[in-house]
């Protein structure tokens, strides 16, 4: 499978699935009026340049994005152009219009490039950096980010290029945008995203036991001793005439995200941020307020990356933890089957014996006293019924372990031949192999697949004991057919015996073919129980048309 | 011709009880039949013992089964061999019957009837390989040759120009097979050459 090499978009989309569905408007109804509010909330922190230094609408946005997929991007971007257009945002006629549709367009493509970029990435690989949580706060990151980066080259092919010259001004101001767009998806999207789950059932609260409320308090009031700490630690700094230092902060942020995870980082934001925004809203200016905001944007990336290592780390600990529940019980398996086979062979010894003396002790004792005959015939029946039991237990259980290799279909014919002959012989049937084409060639672990063959042929043996027990091998495709059957004279095999020892067999039988990528099934026809087993065919070497033979072309397909 | 020995069957088991159970099971069928818990006994055994057949465990304490094998086509090829084993894998019912000629093979606990069929037919199958050995072993290399091709249906002339030699000679080489094995013509020189009893 291809993985995370491929550029996402380097392939053409699938249009079809970025149409909108009539599910999706009564949400862009809601995300544009949302969009509007949140916008105008905002407006406090503008004012240098013409970016907001806390800026929610984009956690919103990303929220949206990251929820509903991506195919959601042309409607979202759309939505946002209208929004801003009605409510005077951006004038929608004139040069500006273009300058104006063009900049309300870019945050939600880099958005929602962003997400399909961090999914992609990760897709197929197991490292922490790659579990969902991780994804979704680097995404998070990515997004602003690769707006900002944006910004330049999608201003350069409008008419008033000039607009943008690189200068101390416009790198301030692209510092902004981003400053601005991380703390309002860092601080909003993760709310609105849990939120989300919380309403469409894909995460419950936990139920509050004593335990867990004990541990929750022992957490919150950490918290609070720590972020108290720094806070104070913080002012104490700026009393003492260092300034706003963000030291305090950034280390009370990395211990709470890496000791409990993403929700207690996005509460820390949360405080961190309610502590700052309203004193940087009125007080500051523009500078101050921009080196403040960088400040607090450093305090909350760290947090939440802290968080969202933590809870990866976590979930790769529990994928960890079901793969060793899971080799723990394989490994008691294969101890248990070693130990059954184990248990058959030290019974089988004495139980030869035994059996043996049990049939010669029936036979001495026939003229005798009845009661001893009956005894000694009791003795032998059971002897007989437990040997059969011992050998039907071991032929369906003995398995040896090999490395699959190719391995033509006649040659599995002849092998599963030659180990049923004896009993073919003991019960005078006969087993016809109509002729197989030799270029039929499997790739399997010849034990195992001979094995099933085998199984199969003794139920046949077994149920129609003196007939001629027929194999028919066929290719269907890609696919090789072999059809092994027997005459009936009823229906169904009849007495419990019976069935219990072909159904062991059968289960075997179909493990092993299944365990090959194949399938095992009944199919009978008139008068006869047929089982069909496919094993997909190794494909033929690739040697061009005109080389093969004509009878091989006019059988093939496709 | 005096009629042959009757051959006895070997029972080799490393379990007493069951080796011991065995060949009184044949016995009790008009095969006799010898038992032996280890494989060197029944080796020494061998030159004195006139067996036709062997009924070999394969899993036993010191030699397995298919060692015992080797070592007993060695010591006398004229022997058949039964196999028996408690621990039954495909792996070795084919490695049995292809690599080290057994006759079948058998699982515990033991089918009888299975099992006396086999020992008959390797008894059989031994007669067969004791008579043609002692019909063939009078003769000189050439002779052996000459046989070989004579009782495939060969003229004279044809043996004579296969094996570069004139047509005098490979008369000669026949007039000493018949007198060396007292055959009446041609046909009974082709069922001494399967074994069969004149």
């Amino acid at each position: 499978m291809m993985t995370g090499r491929v550029l996402p978009f380097s392939k053409p989309l699938p249009l079809h699935r970025l149409a909108l569905r009539a599910s999706d408007l009564p949400l862009l109804a809601l995300y544009g009026l949302a969009f509007a509010l949140l916008h105008w909330a905002s407006h406090p922190w503008s004012g240098l340049g013409f970016f907001s230094l806390w800026y929610p609408a984009a956690g919103l946005r990303f929220a949206v994005l990251w929820r509903r997929g991506t195919r959601l991007t042309p409607w979202l971007i759309l939505t946002e152009v209208l929004t801003d257009g009605i409510v005077g945002t951006i004038p929608l006629t004139g040069v500006a219009a273009v300058q104006g549709i063009t900049g309300a367009m870019r945050p939600g493509l880099t958005c929602g490039i962003a997400i399909a970029v961090a999914r992609r990435l990760s897709r197929g690989k197991s490292e922490a950096l790659a579990l969902p949580p991780m994804i979704l706060g680097i995404a998070a990151v990515l997004a602003p980010l690769l707006n900002a980066a944006m910004v330049l080259p999608f201003a350069m092919f409008l008419p008033d290029a000039g607009r943008y010259q690189l200068g101390v001004a416009t790198i301030i101001s692209l510092i902004g945008l981003t400053v601005g767009d991380l703390l309002g998806i860092l601080v909003l999207a993760p709310a609105l995203l849990w939120l989300a789950a919380l309403i469409e059932a894909d995460v419950r609260l936990p139920a509050i036991t004593p335990e867990r409320r004990r541990r929750l308090a022992a957490a919150l009031l950490e918290h609070t001793i720590v972020l108290t700490l720094s806070l104070v630690l913080t002012m104490l700094m700026l009393r003492a005439g260092v300034g706003v230092r963000p030291a305090p902060g950034l280390l009370a942020g990395a211990w709470i995200g890496l000791r409990h995870g993403r929700v207690a980082a996005w509460v820390a934001i949360l405080v961190q941020v309610a502590a700052f925004l309203p004193f940087s809203a009125v007080e500051l200016d523009d500078g101050e307020r921009l080196t403040l905001h960088l400040w607090i944007t450093g305090i909350v990336l760290v947090t939440w990356l802290a968080g969202s290592f933590s809870d990866a780390q976590k979930a790769a600990r529990e994928v960890l933890e079901r793969r060793n529940r899971l080799l723990f019980q394989a490994e008691r398996l294969k101890t248990l089957r070693a130990m059954s086979v184990a248990v058959i062979h030290e019974i089988s010894q004495p139980l030869s014996t035994l059996a043996i003396e049990a049939r010669h002790l029936r036979d001495a004792t026939a003229g005798l006293d009845p009661d001893i005959a009956d005894s000694a015939a009791l003795v032998d029946r059971k002897a007989q019924a437990l040997s059969e039991l011992v050998r039907r237990l071991r032929r369906f259980g003995g398995r040896d372990v090999d490395e699959p290799a190719a391995l033509p279909v006649m040659t599995l014919l002849q092998t599963a031949r030659q180990i049923v002959a004896p009993e073919l012989n003991a019960t005078l049937g006969t087993l016809f192999i109509a002729p197989v084409p030799p270029d039929l060639v499997v790739q399997v672990q010849e034990i195992e697949l001979t094995q099933a063959l085998v199984n199969l042929l003794r139920n046949a043996i077994a149920a129609s004991p003196g007939r001629t027990v027929s194999i028919i091998t066929r290719k269907d495709g890609e696919d090789v057919r072999i059809a092994v059957s027997n005459p009936l004279d009823r229906p169904e095999p009849s007495g419990p015996d019976t069935y219990a020892g072909m159904g062991v067999g059968l289960v075997i039988a179909r493990t092993i073919v299944e365990a090959h990528g194949g399938t095992l099934a009944r199919g009978d026809a008139d008068g006869s129980a047929r089982f069909v087993l496919s094993l997909p065919l190794v494909p033929a070497s690739p040697l061009p048309a005109d080389l093969l033979p004509p009878d091989l072309l006019s059988g093939a397909r496709a | 011709m005096t009629m042959p020995p009757l051959l006895r069957v070997a029972v080799l088991d490393d379990d007493d009880d069951l080796a011991a159970t065995v060949a009184r099971l044949l016995s009790r069928n008009a095969l006799p039949a010898s038992a032996f818990s280890v494989p060197h006994s029944l080796l020494d055994a061998l030159p004195s013992g006139d067996f036709g057949c062997v009924v070999s465990d394969i899993q036993m304490g010191e030699v397995d089964g298919f060692t015992f094998a080797e070592t007993l086509r060695a010591a006398d090829p004229c022997v058949a061999l039964v196999f028996m084993t408690a621990w039954p894998t495909t792996t070795h019912a084919v490695d049995a019957v292809r690599r080290y000629g057994g006759l079948d093979y058998l699982e515990k606990p033991i089918d009888e009837a299975r099992l006396i069929a086999a020992v008959r037919e390797g008894l059989d199958w031994s007669g067969r390989e004791r008579r043609i050995a002692a019909i063939t072993q009078s003769f000189t290399r050439r002779e052996r040759e000459v046989f070989d091709l004579l009782v495939r249906g060969h003229s004279n002339k044809e043996i004579a120009e296969r094996l570069s030699i004139s047509a005098r000679t490979v008369e000669d080489h026949r007039a000493a097979i018949v007198t060396k094995t007292r055959a009446n013509g041609l046909s009974q020189l082709i069922a001494l050459s399967r074994g069969e009893e004149v």
